[in-house]
């Protein structure tokens, strides 16, 4: 991947200037930011927010102490824009399943790109895309990565305090399973028999989904050492395949762990072009 | 500094705004002028496409709840709350009374949010005169304090019933995925009865705003129900006299595509732009507010400005925000937990059609499922495409009367009546960059 | 309380009508204690605050299976059928997460301990294998230079209503592992469940306050025979699902079994096991500030053996990158290791592990595939040694994590990355350090890093740090005036005396000459108590070598060798080039009566002990110092387990002899 040679020096000691653009997403992670209401001011007080055009007017095409990047590259202006972005940043991190995986749209890249335009579009000439929607650290190099579809307020909270204060930032990649044993969770795959990503999902929303009584559906996508074959090997005694690629095929289906499942399982639902399935696979 | 070029010379005028702010989602606006006359006025969308209607098929409609969401991180609850109704009609399902109330308070949790997000960051710097709401604390400061405050009241309810403020999990067909209890809900409250504080503050604020003038007659339209302010469910009206059910929407409204645009844009059959939104509700929908909301739009004596003069939106949003809030204590003081969280239900081949009221208006959604509850073709129009054509007549007739202004001034001048629609543009396309052109 | 038991004979037996339960719940509470016991939350049993009796699972049966669970319906009559909960009762006496440190309020960047609220509890229905765990993690937590205060503090206020099973789940196997199902010891009161309620055995003083205070008669016979039939039964139905004979042995005997990387495949290393399990007390410490780290706090939180981060070293290293090297090391430990550090094992065959593996995984199919009786028993390293050393500490001397303040009163730059403090201070604890301890370094808003002491002072240390993180590099940046919150001193320290008489060599590379340093300190100051000093030092470059000064000062004295060698030369070294061992390929010594200490990274200390060996040294007299990821120093948090040990209290120094292959092969 191409990796500018040198990065720009950190500016000053103190007051970082902080950009958030996006690419292809829904805003949400972005938004993550307003969001942290009770330390936004407080936050502002002590960077320059030099880039953000959903909250403010200035306009700044860098140098970034720190660049948040949400959203996929899905467009050729993208992956040249991300190239420069990079190139002026020190320390850039992707936030959101969209830029640390591909997000839901990176499901159209077991598709006919052509056909799924012109599905959507009467005019698909009109409309420039990429024929696959892709993570930023296939473009260039990352330096941290927010996981999540949303992140999670208290992670950002987290990595921005451990910026200012110069320490590491607590972002633990173990298992959901974790967080929801420490939080007392009665386990909604052992008790309930639900399809649960959990234990091969990297920790981060508080266990949210089966404290809402549903299986986790793994937007912060694989854990370290994610076994998901080990996991779709215990799902599939009682679904057929293609129900278990269906669980992994959502908001991370393009990270390789899961991608590796729903390739073997058939691919996502839908129609899809085969040729998109590695023929090492055993779907 | 705005990316804005602005030809010299008399009458003839470019204006390019690449990368709109504070707005949702990327676009741009691009006005021509020749002799004075504006020649074409383009809200341009180039917010890369990620193919929803493509996306969903193939999934049940539980899943569609949480891929339809993703359109939209500030408004996911109005997509889910679109396609869990429209998978209901189509399977037949009747759920707790409970579970309706829930989900009304779960939209007003998420239009508080939106609408304190778009008049307190968004719009207001607009108004008072700077480039964002973090550079209005230095002279605003209790001000921005309590936006703040209220937008997180809003998040609150969208967080106690959905476990998260964005992408919500908990919203399900046929119920929530799990019993929420008397207890989770009520404690709500005290923050509730803060953000009624801080929404009456609001009315206050609002009152002493002086926007850009501008005045038009456009067509307003949103929901109406027999029963309360529309959010959920009721039947489409104009007024002009429209009133459908939702699934005839596409008997009385096309989308088309035009080249400067990844949202495709809708109108009227007869061709005409609508306008949809807080504005179109406050008016259509006046009787049906709360009692706290119809006192302080009375106060404000606003409504003919809220109905004819785009650039009054923030009223009608603020009114709303009274009457989410007072919605959401009512609400809150009612609510007694369903004996199930879910009811039971089984899929089965249709067409379901539904719309209901995001926080910036009415949204469209059609699924044709099959036997299995499957997606097998799938529609989705956003409130921001269908105000697409509304945005820009609106900037082709209000350009002239600002073109003896100094270009910047002219500039922002129209990129505030952009936002003044609070576009959402992530959600349209699957949306903004503004440019200006006069010609030699 | 549990630890004051004193043992009431079993034939005094009460009888609790059915509906007199209440009236128990009642005098708990009059006792001003908050009752935990089972109920039904979301499909399981969960042991959780309960206003009343009413809340218990009557009419509740639970049928479980290798990754499955499922509530079923039961007798009305009865509450406690269902064998044993999800919840374990550690979430009482060692919760999830518990408060450590706190910045000091009038002292900015110094931290102070949590002082922990002891709280009124009681305990209802708690099986025979719950109080072998309860009693098992005691020991664990009690152990050590200094104690769990927060476990100590929450178990003292604890008091334990027994319910014998009546039930046995198909997970079962406590008769396997010894722990039940008859409550012999650890209650307060045991109860039985009968027809028509229960028969009750205060079983000690302060069980019987409360049974006496219920004025119940005395049980009849027929009560007392079903309760004992009822847990012959259950007993029978378990039968002996895993032999231990030998098993403990077997287990070490076979690190290198085909299964492990088999079940490897299976296990999602989840952690589920491990935090269900009422035994496992491994945790990891997590950091939280303020925007400007002034204000900022330490908690402890329950971790896992089986996660990637728990074997994390500086440096982004990891010594169990594998989930097989994971799944071993916790079943190994679990069932062999805990014999040596504990005196037991450490399972008592609840069966949680295996109820709720996401991927149905037993243990006990496991452990016979890998160390059953018929597995074939190679050498068995660190046959189990009695546990003598580890007994638990009475309660009264569990000793709090005491932070001592300390001054820097000068700062030394060694090399570009490498600074070292001189500390002042009086604490009589700290000065009573010895070469090769180390001390546990706390920074408001910063992980608290094990520093290796690089000379001890008659008022005060040095430590010797190296900026490799965050944490390093807040140290590095300290200047003379600045105080920071100091642990220690922990570990074993390097058997100096025990070189007495002999020869001594000293092999240090790069940092590690820093805990090396005191030993040669050591050494000088009774330089006539020992033979031949041979100090052989290695560094990346020359630039990269540490207390140049003194090491030429040294190297200046007739009575002893020093020899240098750095990696890659630059223009301005003269001297030789390569590796450390290099330099002892070049020695004319034997090593007959030679005592090595070796400090280095992992693997120029693993190719010195080869060298070292090669003349002829002892593994005995042989001693290494190992990092590991030491977070607490005491022998709580189970990050630094190898084999046997644990690196901050049984080592960070070794011999040798100590660690067999353990030094030697990845993984373990």
């Amino acid at each position: 991947m191409p990796a500018p040679a040198q990065r720009p020096v950190r500016t000053s000691p103190t007051r970082p200037r902080i950009g958030v653009v996006k690419l292809a997403s829904c805003d949400g992670c972005q938004l993550t930011l307003l969001d942290l209401e009770d330390e936004l001011l407080a936050i502002a007080e002590r960077v320059d927010i030099v880039e953000f055009a959903e909250a403010t007017s200035n306009r700044s095409s860098g140098p970034f102490d720190i660049l948040f990047v949400e959203g996929s590259v899905s467009t050729p202006e993208q992956a040249d824009e991300i190239i420069k972005l990079r190139a002026a940043t020190t320390t850039l991190v992707t936030i959101g399943a969209c830029a640390t995986s591909g997000g839901i749209q990176a499901l159209r890249n077991w598709t006919d790109h052509d056909a799924v335009r012109s599905m959507v579009y009467p005019d698909p000439s009109y409309v420039e895309s990429l024929a696959t929607a892709t993570p930023v650290a296939d473009h260039v190099s990352v330096d941290l990565e927010l996981r999540g579809c949303p992140i999670s307020p208290d992670q950002l909270r987290e990595l921005v305090t451990a910026v200012l204060v110069g320490r590491r930032p607590m972002l633990p990649d173990e298992a959901v399973c974790a967080e929801c044993k420490r939080r007392g969770i009665v386990c909604v795959a052992v008790a309930d028999g639900l399809t649960c990503l959990g234990p091969v999902t990297r920790t981060g929303c508080g266990a949210l989904c089966p404290a809402y009584g549903r299986g986790c559906y793994g937007c912060f996508g694989p854990r370290e050492s994610a076994n998901a074959p080990g996991l779709a090997g215990w799902l599939v005694q009682d679904r057929p395949p293609a129900e278990v690629a269906r669980s992994f095929a959502l908001f991370n289906a393009w990270s390789p762990a899961f991608r590796a499942v729903i390739d073997a399982s058939g691919g996502p639902p839908g129609p899809i072009d085969r040729a998109t399935i590695p023929e090492t696979s055993d779907a | 500094m705005h990316d804005a070029v602005i030809a010299p010379g008399g009458t003839d005028l470019t204006i390019d705004v690449r990368n709109l702010t504070r707005v949702e989602g990327e676009g741009s606006l691009h006005l021509r002028v020749r002799d004075g006359m504006v020649e074409s006025a383009h809200l341009e969308i180039f917010e890369a496409p990620r193919y929803f209607e493509r996306l969903v098929v193939g999934r049940t409609m539980d899943e569609v709840i949480d891929i339809v969401a993703r359109i939209c991180g500030i408004c996911p609850v109005a997509y889910q709350m679109t396609a869990v109704h429209a998978a209901e009609a189509a399977f037949g399902v009747t759920v707790d009374p409970a579970t309706v109330a829930l989900r009304r308070l779960l939209y007003c949790g998420e239009w508080i949010e939106s609408h304190a997000l778009h008049l307190y960051l968004l719009h207001l710097p607009d108004l008072l005169g700077k480039p964002s709401a973090l550079d209005l604390v230095r002279d605003h400061r209790a001000v921005v304090e309590g936006g703040l405050r209220l937008k997180r009241a809003g998040n609150a309810i969208v967080a106690r019933i959905g476990g998260r403020a964005i992408h919500p999990v908990s919203v399900r067909v046929g119920g929530f995925s799990r019993v929420l209890t008397r207890d989770e809900i009520g404690s709500l409250r005290d923050d509730l009865v803060e953000a009624q504080r801080l929404a009456d503050a609001t009315i206050d604020l609002v009152a002493d705003l002086r926007p850009p003038t501008f005045r038009r007659e456009a067509r307003l339209v949103a929901l109406r129900s027999p029963d309360d302010y529309p959010m959920n469910h009721g039947r489409i009206v104009a007024d002009d006299g429209l009133d459908i059910p939702v699934d005839a929407w596409e008997s009385m409204f096309v989308e088309r595509q035009v080249p400067w645009s990844h949202a495709l844009q809708a109108l009227g059959r007869d061709g005409r732009p609508y306008q949809l939104g807080p504005a179109a509700r406050v008016t259509l929908d006046a009787d049906r507010l709360h009692p706290r909301a119809t006192a302080a739009l009375r106060r404000l004596d606003l409504g003919d400005r809220i109905a004819r003069e785009p650039h009054w939106s923030f009223a009608a949003r603020a009114v709303e925000l009274v009457h989410a809030v007072a919605e959401a204590i009512d609400i809150v003081d009612a609510y007694r937990p369903p004996t199930e969280a879910s009811v039971p239900w089984q899929p089965r081949a249709g067409s379901a059609a539904w719309a209901t009221e995001a926080p910036r208006g009415l949204l469209f959604q059609r699924f044709e499922l099959d036997d299995a509850g499957h997606v097998v073709n799938a529609r989705i129009v956003p409130p921001t495409s269908q105000n697409q054509a509304a945005i820009e007549a609106d900037l082709a007739a209000f350009a002239p009367t600002i073109l003896d202004r100094p270009r910047d001034e002219a500039t922002h001048l129209l990129e505030q009546l952009i936002r003044s629609y609070d576009p959402c543009i992530s959600c349209a396309t699957h949306f903004l960059d503004l440019q200006v052109e006069v010609l030699p | 309380m549990i630890d004051a038991r004193t043992s009431i004979p079993p034939s005094r037996q009460a009888f609790l009508p059915r509906d007199g339960l209440g009236r128990l719940f009642t005098a708990l509470q009059a006792d001003g204690r908050e009752v935990i016991g089972p109920t039904v939350r979301d499909g399981a049993i969960v042991y959780e605050p309960l206003d009343d009796a009413t809340a218990l699972p009557y009419g509740v049966a639970a049928r479980s299976e290798p990754g499955r669970y499922r509530l079923e319906t039961g007798d009305p009559e009865r509450a406690f059928d269902y064998g044993v909960g999800l919840t374990p009762w550690k979430r009482v006496t060692f919760p999830p997460v518990v408060p450590l440190t706190t910045t000091v309020d009038d002292e900015p960047g110094l931290v102070q301990a949590v002082v922990p609220h002891r709280r009124a509890v009681a305990l209802i229905g708690v099986r025979a294998c719950e109080l072998a765990a309860i009693a098992t993690q005691d020991r664990v937590l009690r152990a050590g230079p200094a104690g769990d205060v927060d476990h100590a503090a929450r178990q003292s206020g604890t008091l334990v209503v027994a319910v014998e099973c009546a039930a046995a789940l198909s997970t079962c196997f406590c008769t396997s592992m010894g722990t039940g199902p008859e409550v012999e010891d650890g209650a307060d009161i045991v109860l039985s469940e009968v027809d028509g309620g229960f028969t009750v055995r205060a079983r000690t003083p302060d069980g019987e306050r409360v049974v006496d205070g219920l004025s119940l008669p005395a049980a009849g016979d027929e009560p007392v025979a079903q309760a004992t039939a009822q847990v012959a039964a259950v007993r029978a139905a378990i039968g002996d699902p895993l032999p231990t004979d030998g098993l403990a042995d077997r287990l070490r005997a076979n690190p290198d079994h085909p299964r492990w990387a088999e079940v490897a495949e299976r296990c999602l290393a989840c952690t589920n096991c491990t935090l269900v399990c009422p035994t496992c007390f491994c945790t990891s410490v997590t950091v939280a500030s303020d925007l400007d780290g002034v204000a900022a706090s330490t908690e402890r939180t329950w971790d896992s053996c089986f996660t990637l981060g728990f074997g994390r070293i500086a440096g982004d290293a990891n010594f169990r990158p594998k989930v097989a090297d994971r799944y071993r090391q916790w079943l190994t430990h679990k069932f062999s290791t805990w014999w040596d550090q504990f005196g037991s094992s450490g399972c008592v065959g609840c069966g949680r592990c295996i109820t709720w593996c996401p991927v149905g995984i037993d243990v006990r199919e496991e452990l016979l595939a890998i160390a059953g009786p018929t597995e074939p028993v190679g050498p068995i390293p660190w046959p189990i040694a009695p546990a003598d050393g580890h007994a638990p500490a009475p309660l009264a001397t569990v000793a709090p994590a005491r932070y001592a303040t300390v001054h820097v009163s000068a700062v030394r730059r060694e090399t570009a990355d490498t600074i070292t403090l001189r500390l002042a201070t009086a604490d009589t604890g700290l000065l009573a350090s010895r070469p090769g301890q180390f001390v546990m370094v706390a920074q408001a808003a910063q992980t608290v890093p094990p520093i290796s002491i690089s000379r001890i002072r008659p008022d005060g240390l040095e430590l010797t740090v190296r900026n490799v993180g965050p944490a390093t590099a807040a140290l590095t940046s300290l200047g003379p005036g600045a105080r920071l919150s100091v642990r220690g001193p922990f570990g074993r320290p390097w058997p100096v005396e025990s070189a007495q008489g002999g020869d001594v060599v000293i092999v240090g590379g790069g940092i590690g000459l820093a805990p090396l340093r005191p030993v040669i300190d050591a050494i000088m100051r009774e330089r006539h108590r020992y033979r031949a000093l041979y100090v052989y030092l290695g560094a990346r470059t020359p630039r990269d070598r540490l207390f140049v000064d003194e090491v030429q000062a040294i190297a200046g004295r007739t009575d002893l060798e020093v020899a240098e060698i750095v990696d890659r030369a630059g223009p301005e070294w003269f001297g030789r080039v390569g590796v450390v061992t290099q330099l002892l390929d070049q020695a004319t010594w034997t090593g007959e009566r030679t005592t090595a200490f070796i400090c280095g990274p992992d693997r120029m200390m693993q190719a010195t002990a080869r060298a070292i060996a090669a003349r002829g040294v002892a593994v005995d007299r042989t001693w290494v110092t190992l990092e590991r990821n030491m977070a607490c120093g005491v022998g709580l948090c189970g990050h630094c387990q190898l084999g046997p040990y644990f690196v901050c209290r049984d080592g960070p120094v070794f011999s040798l002899a100590e660690l067999g292959d353990t030094f030697t092969v990845e993984g373990r």
